[in-house]
């Protein structure tokens, strides 16, 4: 489609449904004109509720079964050990016993796959940047089994209660919670085994969560969110251990803020590869977004999509640090 | 973040002992090691395990800790609250509890206090002032309450009459966060 038409089409597109008509071009050049419409009918359609069993607390069986009697409808997400689709008829989700009881997370099906991809093991030293409200430190605690150390930095006091009060609801007891830059990692004793980056990141793919998104960022916002996703990114790079594991995340459509951003750290640190994703979900990463040609090992990451998956939009990046001196 | 001073730890097992019985604090802290921070006037209780203790003993001085291991409670003003991280191994470990209905679990979430026909089960051996966990049915625990008379006299009193004052219950977290 010639870039004439593109525009026309995106700016009519972009007028019926209340969106940046630059937002429409971009996906008319990453899609083409059939996704696109699919994208924009997808995002008027709410996501379905998930939750994850915390395990630390209580047992699947034992969750199901009393949410069950109080008529919650429950479906297991094949990827996900504890994650389940849940439908409250209604109900809120949050102020049911068990949730105040911390039996379970309310937790979007993509963030619980990003701590499903990092797979914490017991005894592990993880890493959680950007860590608030909590929900992904509280899946890797689970998933530690309140042993090892799972380190958890957040920058903005006011999102700091939040994630201390979701601490203690889930009974987490292997984490150590800091305020402070996840940029500036150096001081830190602790050489992780593993890294979760969960980058604050334009929340495109939010949409279908929160229509104000439509018309909220410009280009400029997510060229501001990619350099500071690169700057965390690299940090994180730096202070991982050697055979070491780094899962790079955002709920960001934009490739600028995903593949871009792997792809240049991939250049410059070439002790760092992408690996393969165990399990099955999701779409492959883009390789040539927009036409420019990125390293191939990214169709190794994984996107969610709400148009494809029936969720928000996320990313998923696998990465291991080789071991050795491989400059 | 720093170790906790043998005064201060004293006081707070004096605390929690007395209302809770004997050797609660040593089960709670287990083979870790407690730490304390403060905030203001007030000084927050943790237990960390002490492989932890080795790896901050240095650093811990350039690191903001906001959050660590187990959270015991806090002291202020001399009073020692409990934290609401450690009521479901308190459960296990002390006969200091009331059992209410499901009428008075949900009302007690609510952060009202506990009247006495919500009352199901209450040791009688307990007096006036004293902490309490507050249990459902199920045996879970729903906060922390403060008796308001001895529980011997429990029998004599009407059914709209005040048993235990709520202190803390696990329906903050929906208040705090919304």
């Amino acid at each position: 489609m010639a870039k004439k038409e593109i525009r026309q089409l995106a700016k009519e597109l972009a007028k019926n449904h209340g969106y940046l008509q630059y937002m429409i071009e971009r996906y008319i050049s990453l899609w083409g004109e059939e996704d696109t419409l699919k994208f924009i009918e997808a995002c008027e359609q709410p996501i379905r509720t998930s939750i994850r069993v915390n395990t630390l607390k209580t047992s699947a069986g034992m969750v199901l079964h009393r949410l069950q009697k109080k008529g919650v409808r429950l479906e297991e997400i094949p990827w996900l050990d504890d994650g389940y689709y849940a439908d409250f008829s209604g109900s809120s989700p949050g102020a049911s016993l068990e949730h105040m009881l911390g039996f379970y997370y309310v937790q979007g099906v993509p963030s619980m796959t990003a701590v499903s991809v990092l797979d914490p093991q017991p005894g592990d030293t993880v890493l959680d940047l950007a860590a608030a409200p909590g929900g992904k430190t509280t899946h890797i605690a689970q998933m530690m089994k309140n042993t090892g150390l799972v380190i958890s930095i957040e920058q903005d006091r006011q999102r700091m209660s939040s994630l201390q009060s979701n601490i203690i609801r889930c009974g987490a007891t292997n984490t150590m919670v800091l305020r402070g830059d996840a940029k500036k990692l150096d001081n830190l004793p602790f050489k992780p085994d593993k890294i979760l980056l969960d980058a604050p990141c334009s929340g495109e793919g939010l949409i279908p969560l929160d229509p104000t998104r439509k018309t909220s960022k410009t280009m400029a916002d997510i060229r501001f969110c990619a350099t500071r996703e690169d700057e965390m990114l690299v940090a994180a790079v730096n202070i991982l251990a050697e055979g070491g594991t780094l899962v790079y995340s955002t709920c960001s459509i934009a490739p600028e803020e995903n593949e871009y951003i792997v792809d240049d750290i991939l250049k410059r640190y070439p002790e760092m590869h992408i690996v393969q994703i165990p399990s099955e979900f999701g779409s492959p990463g883009y390789t040539d977004p927009y036409g420019i040609k990125l390293n191939e090992s990214l169709k190794l990451s994984r996107r969610f999509l709400p148009h494809l998956h029936g969720t928000e939009g996320f990313f998923i990046c696998k990465m291991m640090k080789k071991e050795g001196n491989t400059t | 973040m720093e170790l906790v001073d043998p005064i201060d730890w004293g006081s707070v097992i004096e605390q929690i002992d007395i209302e809770f019985g004997a050797g609660v604090t040593k089960n709670l802290l287990g083979n870790r090691v407690p730490v304390t921070m403060s905030r203001g006037s007030t000084k927050i209780f943790y237990a960390i395990p002490t492989d932890w203790m080795s790896r901050l003993i240095d650093t811990a001085e350039t690191l903001d800790i906001q959050f660590i291991g187990k959270e015991l409670g806090s002291i202020d003003k001399g009073r020692f609250r409990l934290s609401l991280h450690i009521l479901g191994e308190m459960t296990e470990l002390t006969e200091s509890c009331i059992i209410v209905s499901r009428r008075g679990a949900e009302a007690f979430t609510y952060g009202r206090s506990i009247i006495r026909e919500s009352v199901l089960e209450l040791n009688t051996s307990l007096v006036r002032g004293q902490r309490i966990l507050v249990l459902n049915e199920d045996r879970e625990c729903l906060g922390i309450a403060s008796l308001s008379m001895d529980a011997s006299k429990l029998t004599r009193m009407g059914a709209d009459r005040l048993v235990a004052k709520n202190l803390v219950d696990i329906g903050w977290f929906i208040r705090r966060l919304g």
